[in-house]
């Protein structure tokens, strides 16, 4: 018994098993990504430490006109020749939104991590090995002499021929300015000293306010709410869920099931074959019995079931009398009323009298005839 | 060849590389490719099963309710270990343990496994099938084969009446009057002559010997010997009926068939007879002879009897009594006790063995022997409600049938046993002592 339970229990630790990885698998992205972030990282609107509201209403404090555009197509449709451009977090952008943002006139200032660097910043390259600290300007610079100290890092960039490098750090330097084809565009390695939380250090507000303040409208393209209607040049069309699972799901959903279909192939694989056994059939010998009571219930066959009782005390009372076997009811009757010394009467309506009326009647009679056949054995 | 659960297991791990892995639609066919790979190689380093040799030994026959225990050794001839498992099937009834065993064979030697039978059923039980699992290394692919390794072990009837037999030899002792108190023999059959002592009974005394000689010289009886007894067992459906409550563990709730209960009268009858020197043959029919012994020596009858009775199984067709009849007559030359056990069914009676009864009791002594029906019992006992009361009617209408038809038997000369499955073989011992007692076989 203990053995057998103690398989059923593997067996249902076996089952368990892939249920357990699979619901495994699914928890694993949810707990590597962490919880859900504190406000929208260098949004214009935000004021969690991460945002840059502060900023933004600094420069609108200053006259500076601050739009904030969520889609490549709204930055360009805002962008003019007096406007300067600041583009910070901008990982949903595709390359075809660069190629739009780059062709749009003005001034353009980049800050932080932002792809596609060879579009929006041709001959500036970066990598991404500098530590964000405070560091000096080291340069001639006027935006940056006159913020002296600041809070950069992140990458280490080299400008093309002719750019103004500061901030150095590595091999190169964590500000770039160069201007080419009339627009002059700035590259930041870092953009943490615009947040909120940092923009009180160093000279982290004044630099910031010297490179976006440039000009009197600042065209702000920040991650939009839902990235599924920014991306650029392909706004229109929607993504589907499917879209957003990491393809990695899908592969492992696959794995998943041939680790099924190999399951199903380690339990379908028999022992041996079935071993079928003829057997002798089991029926109770008492089921005809069974069945004509029934059968006489449910008829209320009265007359047939009083008759059998009838007989059956007849036919034990018989010796007890004296009589021989074949004596009838008559004669057993009033042999039992001279034996007990009833009035003959009522024991001869016992054995031999009408069937019972209803139900009530017939299982007095049955009482009656027990109570009779006592009454001769005792006497 | 069949996989096992460490490949699914390997599979399912698999899963989790996939989701981490940054090419996941690469990874899916190469640890397809690696399992398959593994799986290959562990079914090629598996011990190999084809030429595995087997031997059986052990026992062929077990009394129901006992246990037989059944070797079987493997031989394992190839060049590589085989481990694994092994399932030494046979047929569910006859209750063998383990169900699977641990085999681990090293090269060119023999392992000898045991398998236990508690057979839960009479009949012959046959090993269906020996299945060996030989795993490989890495435990994820294992090599299979069925082999048919033969052996039958015959499972005989409990014989669970000769608990009574004691008793009645006893009493067998004090007809013979070989009994230790000093009674004179009760038997009709005159034995022999030899000088009174203090104590014998007067009435013995011989006085036409006893004035032929000097001395006084009592008769001594003994019960008649060398009579014929004829089993007969009625194997056709009235047969299948289970009455009573199984007396051994496994046989279902429903009781004991009828021809169980038979069985184990007739043995002890048999037992009896064969002791008391009388010849015992046996006869199982129901449309045709389904068994038989005869001219068995007395020592052996009982081996032989058990022997043919363990397969015998109810048939479920209607008994040919004319039939069992000519059979009776034709193997029964001289005046024989015929012991039919049959049930006291009146409609297969009044049509069957009825008519054909007058040939039967004009030659021999026909003694039937009936297995009742205690549920019958207790049903006709139901008083108080309108169901137990119908319930009750019902049953001793049928025992009405049962008493007029043992009326009828007993009118044609035929003793009538009947009784309760515990009961019956007692019973049917006794009344065969009350025969041999009166000198009527």
């Amino acid at each position: 018994m203990t053995a057998m339970t103690s398989a059923r229990a593997r067996q249902a630790a076996w089952v368990a098993l892939p249920v357990v990885l699979v619901l495994l698998a699914a928890a694993l992205p949810m707990l590597l990504s962490g919880g859900p972030s504190g406000g929208r990282a260098l949004d214009p609107g935000d004021t969690t430490l991460r945002g840059t509201a502060a900023l933004a209403r600094l420069l609108e404090a200053r006259g500076i006109e601050v739009v904030r555009v969520e889609t490549p197509g709204a930055a360009v449709a805002a962008a003019g020749p007096g406007t300067l451009l600041l583009v910070t977090e901008a990982s949903f952008l595709n390359r075809d939104g660069a190629h739009r943002i780059a062709e749009a006139p003005g001034d353009r200032l980049l800050a932080g991590f932002v792809p596609h660097l060879d579009v929006l910043a041709p001959g500036v390259h970066g990598q991404p090995r500098a530590r964000t600290r405070s560091r000096a300007p080291e340069c001639a610079l006027r935006e940056a002499v006159l913020a002296g100290n600041a809070f950069t890092g992140g990458m280490s960039l080299t400008g093309p021929r002719g750019a103004t490098g500061c901030y150095p750090a590595g091999g190169g330097h964590t500000l770039v300015r160069y201007t080419a084809d009339g627009h002059t565009v700035t590259v930041l390695g870092d953009a943490s000293f615009l947040t909120n939380l940092r923009l009180a250090e160093d000279g982290n507000a004044a630099l910031a306010l010297n490179l976006a303040g440039a000009r009197t409208k600042l065209v702000w393209l920040a991650a939009p709410d839902d990235p599924a209607e920014a991306g650029g040049g392909s706004d229109e069309q929607a993504r589907s869920l499917g879209d957003l699972i990491p393809a990695g799901v899908k592969w492992a959903a696959v794995q998943l099931a041939i680790a099924v279909a190999v399951a199903a192939l380690w339990r379908g694989r028999r022992l041996g074959p079935v071993v079928a056994e003829r057997l002798p059939v089991a029926v109770r010998a008492a089921e005809t019995v069974e069945g004509r009571g029934r059968l006489y219930r449910s008829r209320r066959a009265r007359d047939r079931a009083a008759l059998a009782l009838r007989t059956a005390a007849a036919d034990r009372l018989a010796p007890r009398l004296g009589l021989p076997r074949t004596a009838t009811p008559e004669e057993v009757a009033v042999a039992a009323a001279a034996r007990t010394g009833r009035d003959p009467g009522p024991v001869l309506t016992l054995l031999c009298g009408p069937p019972p009326g209803d139900d009530t009647a017939l299982v007095a009679l049955a009482a009656h005839l027990d109570t009779l056949e006592r009454q001769v054995r005792d006497s | 060849m069949a996989l096992t659960g460490r490949a699914g297991l390997l599979a399912a791990l698999a899963a989790i590389v996939v989701l981490l892995a940054p090419e996941p639609g690469l990874v899916v066919p190469v640890a397809a490719l690696v399992l398959a790979a593994l799986v290959a190689a562990d079914l090629l380093l598996a011990g190999r099963v084809r030429g595995l040799r087997f031997h059986r030994d052990g026992e062929q026959r077990v009394r129901l309710g006992q246990s037989a225990t059944i070797g079987l050794t493997v031989d394992n001839p190839g060049p590589r270990r085989v481990r694994g498992v092994l399932r030494d099937a046979w047929h569910p009834s006859a209750g063998a343990a383990p169900r699977r065993a641990a085999l681990d064979v090293p090269p060119r030697e023999r392992r000898r496994l045991v398998t236990t039978l508690t057979p839960t059923r009479r009949g012959d039980r046959e090993s269906v099938a020996v299945t060996v699992r030989s795993f490989g290394p890495l435990g994820l692919a294992a090599r299979q084969r069925t082999f048919h390794v033969p052996w039958t072990v015959r499972v005989l009837p409990p014989f669970l009446s000769r608990r009574h037999l004691p008793a009645r030899l006893a009493r067998l002792r004090e007809l013979d009057g070989r009994h230790p108190a000093l009674v004179r023999g009760q038997g009709t059959e005159f034995d022999s002559l030899r000088e009174y002592v203090a104590g014998d009974d007067v009435r013995s005394i011989d006085w036409r010997a006893s004035a032929r000689r000097s001395d006084v010289v009592v008769r001594t009886w003994r019960p008649e010997r060398d009579r014929r007894v004829l089993i007969v067992l009625d194997t056709g459906r009235t047969s299948a009926g289970r009455v009573g409550v199984a007396p051994l563990p496994g046989s279902g709730p429903s009781g004991w068939p009828r021809l169980d209960w038979s069985m184990d009268a007739a043995l002890l009858l048999a037992a009896l007879a064969a002791r008391a020197g009388d010849r015992v043959d046996f006869l199982a029919y129901d449309r045709a002879v389904r068994a038989q012994v005869s001219g068995a020596s007395r020592t052996e009858v009982l081996s032989s009897l058990v022997n043919v009775m363990a397969p015998i199984e109810a048939e479920l067709v209607e008994a040919d009594a004319a039939g069992m009849v000519a059979a009776v007559l034709s193997r029964a030359r001289r005046r024989c006790l015929v012991v039919l056990l049959t049930d006291l069914n009146a409609a297969a009676m009044r049509e069957g063995l009825l008519p054909e009864l007058p040939s039967l009791s004009s030659r021999h002594m026909v003694l039937v022997a009936a297995v009742a029906d205690p549920r019958v019992a207790d049903m006709a006992a139901g008083r108080g409600t309108a169901e137990a009361v119908y319930d009750a009617a019902a049953a001793e209408r049928l025992r009405g049938e049962r008493r007029e038809i043992t009326a009828v038997l007993r009118r044609h000369g035929v003793e009538v046993v009947d009784a309760l499955p515990e009961d019956v073989a007692p019973a049917l011992a006794d009344a065969y002592l009350a025969l041999k007692a009166a000198g009527r076989l």
